[in-house]
C-alpha cells in the first residue's frame, strides 16, 4: 500500500507563497472567482506535492530507461539548444507555455510518471515564486495599480507593466525548463559529454566531468549510510549537534574519497593510463523521422516569432 | 474584517511568506530560461578568460591532481544535493565552492564550478544551461576568487586558520548571492529607482534564506577542513595545502 505523505511545513508555506504569486500574476485578466480557483488549486499542488530529494538518482534512471533514448544525443542537445534560444526570444507568454506543455508531453510520452514530472517541477519552484514575487510588487510612495498594501511607511503596488514582464518572464523559464527537463530525461549526461566532445570543449575538462559523474554515485551511497549510522547514534539531535555531525560526516566523505582517487589512481596506471578517458560509444545513427518532435515546434515557434509572438 | 484588518493580515502573510518559505532554497541559482538572451552571452563571454585560465592551469597539473580535482567536484556536487538536518528547522544545502578554491586555488576551483554547474543543471535541475554564464561568473569565478583572496589576506594579516576560513567560506557565499542579485537586476531594472532599487528587491527577498546560508558554509567549511586535516594529511600536502599551514 502507497503511503500518503504528510506535507511539510514548509511545503504549506511554499503553497501559500504560489497561490499568492499566481493571485498577483492573474489579478484584473480574469473574473475574480477564476482567479482565486487557479491559485488556489496551484497553492494546493505546490503544498502537498513538495519537493523531492534524491533528484540525482532520479533523474540519471529516467534518462537511462526512456524511450527516447535511442534517438542520437547530438540531434536531442542541438535541438533542445535551439529550442531554448527560440523561447528566450519571445515576446509573449504564449509560445513559450505551449512549449512547455509540449516537452511535458513528450516527457510522460518517454515514460516518466505525471507525479513524478510535477515533483522535478517543484525543484526550482521557489527561486521562480520568490523572483516573480520581486518582480511583481514594487514599493512607492503611494498606492495605486491594480492592488496595493501598506509596507514601511509607503506602500507594495502591483501594476500592469510588473504584471506583464512577469507574466513573460514566468513563462519563458517555464518554457526553457521544459527544454531542459527534456534533454536531461531522454538522454544519460555521458552521451551529452561525448557531444560537448566532438565540438571541442577542451580535453582536461571533459575528463574532469567524466571522472566526477563516475564517482557522484558512488558518494551519495557513502553519504547516505553515513548519515544513517549518525542518526541511528542520536548525531542529529538538536541544531548545534546537527551542525556538528554535518561537518564531521562531510569531513569523512571527502577524506574517504581523497584516500579512494590514490588508490583508484595506482589502479589506472598500473594499466597504462596516459591522462585520458575514452569510452565506446553507441552507435545511434540519425533518420528523417527522428527530427519532426525537434523540428515542428521549432518551426512553429519561428511563426510565432515572426508574427510578433 | 475592516479594510485596515484585511491590509494587515495579507502583509503579515506575504511577510511570513517570504521569511519563512526561502528556507528550503538552495544556493542561488538563476534557473533555466530566466534571462534575457543578450544577457545570457554576455556574462558567458566574461567568465571565458577566467575559464581558459583554469584550463591552462588542469593541464599543467599532475596526473594524480586530476582525480583528486574529481573528487572535490564530486563532493561539491553531493553536498549541494542533500539537506543539512536540523539547521533552524529548514532544508539548506552547502555550495562547497569555497573550500575548493581554499584547497585547490581559484583557477582550479572556477573550472570545477563550471563542471559542477552544468551536472546540476541536468541531474538536479539547479540552474540551467542558458543562464549558465551568469551561474558560472557569480558561483565559479566571483565567489571562489573572493573566498580565496581573503583567506590569503586573512592569513598574511596572521588571523587564526578557523577565523580565516570561517570569513572566506562565509564571505565568499555573501558575494555570490549579492553578485546574483546584481545579474538579475542588471536583466530586469524596476520602473522606479531602476537597476539600484532592482537590485535592492531582489536583495531583500532572497537576503532571509542567504544570510544564514552563508554562516552555515563557513561553519560546515572550517569543520570540513579541520576534519581532512586529520584524516587526509598525505593528501592535503600533496596538493600543497598543508605545506603552508607548516610554515606558520
Amino acid at each position: 500500500m502507497r503511503r500518503i505523505p504528510k506535507p511539510e511545513p514548509m511545503s504549506l508555506l511554499a503553497g501559500a507563497l504560489a497561490a499568492l504569486v499566481g493571485a498577483s500574476l492573474l489579478a484584473g485578466s480574469l473574473p475574480r472567482p477564476w482567479t482565486a480557483g487557479l491559485s488556489l488549486a496551484l497553492g494546493l499542488a505546490l503544498a502537498l506535492g513538495g519537493h523531492s530529494h534524491g533528484a540525482a538518482a532520479c533523474i540519471d534512471r529516467l534518462a537511462h530507461t526512456s524511450r527516447w533514448a535511442g534517438l542520437n544525443a547530438g540531434l536531442k542537445t542541438t535541438g533542445c539548444c535551439v529550442l531554448l534560444m527560440l523561447t528566450l526570444c519571445c515576446r509573449t507568454p504564449w509560445p513559450p507555455l505551449g512549449l512547455f506543455v509540449y516537452t511535458a508531453l513528450l516527457c510522460m510520452a518517454g515514460g516518466v510518471g505525471v507525479r513524478r514530472y510535477l515533483g522535478l517541477l517543484a525543484l526550482p519552484a521557489a527561486f521562480l515564486l520568490l523572483s516573480a514575487a520581486a518582480l511583481l510588487w514594487h514599493w512607492a510612495p503611494a498606492p495605486g495599480g491594480l492592488a496595493s498594501v501598506p509596507f514601511l511607511g509607503g506602500w507594495l503596488v502591483l501594476d500592469a507593466a510588473g504584471q506583464a514582464t512577469a507574466r513573460l518572464v514566468v513563462a519563458r523559464a517555464l518554457g526553457a525548463l521544459g527544454c531542459l527537463y527534456w534533454l536531461s530525461l531522454s538522454t544519460p549526461l555521458p552521451e551529452v559529454l561525448e557531444v560537448l566532445r566532438r565540438v571541442h570543449v577542451p580535453g582536461p575538462v571533459l575528463d574532469l566531468a567524466v571522472l566526477i559523474y563516475r564517482y557522484i554515485f558512488v558518494m551519495l551511497d557513502t553519504a547516505a549510510r553515513m548519515r544513517v549510522s549518525a542518526a541511528s547514534r542520536l548525531g542529529y539531535e538538536g541544531a548545534g549537534c546537527g551542525l556538528r555531525t554535518t561537518g564531521l560526516v562531510y569531513a569523512n566523505l571527502l577524506g574517504r574519497s581523497f584516500g579512494r582517487a590514490r588508490v583508484c589512481q595506482q589502479a589506472m596506471e598500473s594499466r597504462g593510463w596516459e591522462g585520458d578517458i575514452r569510452f565506446l560509444v553507441r552507435k545511434k545513427p540519425v533518420r528523417a523521422a527522428h527530427l519532426i518532435p525537434f523540428a515542428a515546434p521549432a518551426a512553429v515557434m519561428l511563426l510565432a516569432l515572426c508574427l510578433g509572438g | 474584517m475592516t479594510r485596515q484588518e484585511k491590509r494587515f493580515m495579507a502583509l503579515s502573510l506575504a511577510a511570513a511568506g517570504v521569511l519563512i518559505v526561502p528556507q528550503y532554497a538552495h544556493a542561488m541559482h538563476i534557473m533555466e530560461g530566466y534571462l534575457p538572451p543578450v544577457f545570457c552571452i554576455a556574462w558567458g563571454a566574461v567568465c571565458l578568460p577566467f575559464l581558459a585560465a583554469g584550463v591552462i592551469r588542469l593541464k599543467k597539473a599532475a596526473k594524480q591532481q586530476m582525480l583528486l580535482l574529481a573528487m572535490a567536484g564530486a563532493f561539491i556536487f553531493v553536498v549541494s544535493s542533500l539537506k543539512i538536518p536540523s539547521v533552524f528547522g529548514s532544508c539548506s544545502h552547502m555550495t562547497g565552492t569555497g573550500l575548493a578554491a581554499i584547497l585547490f586555488g581559484p583557477a582550479s576551483a572556477t573550472v570545477l564550478g563550471l563542471v559542477v554547474l552544468v551536472f546540476q543543471a541536468l541531474l538536479l535541475a539547479h540552474g540551467g544551461l542558458t543562464t549558465l554564464g551568469a551561474n558560472t561568473f557569480s558561483m565559479a569565478v566571483a565567489g571562489p576568487l573572493a573566498a580565496w583572496g581573503i583567506y590569503k589576506l586573512c592569513r598574511r594579516l596572521r588571523a587564526g586558520r578557523k577565523v580565516s576560513i570561517f570569513l572566506a567560506a562565509a564571505l565568499g557565499d555573501l558575494l555570490t548571492y549579492c553578485v546574483t542579485s546584481l545579474q538579475l537586476a542588471l536583466a530586469y531594472p524596476a520602473a522606479e529607482g531602476g537597476v539600484l532599487g532592482s537590485a535592492v528587491q531582489f536583495l531583500g527577498v532572497f537576503a532571509p534564506t542567504q544570510l544564514p546560508l552563508a554562516i552555515i558554509e563557513g561553519i560546515l567549511t572550517v569543520l570540513v577542513i579541520m576534519g581532512l586535516e586529520s584524516c587526509a594529511a598525505p593528501e592535503l600536502r600533496r596538493i600543497g595545502f598543508l605545506e603552508e599551514v607548516r610554515h606558520d
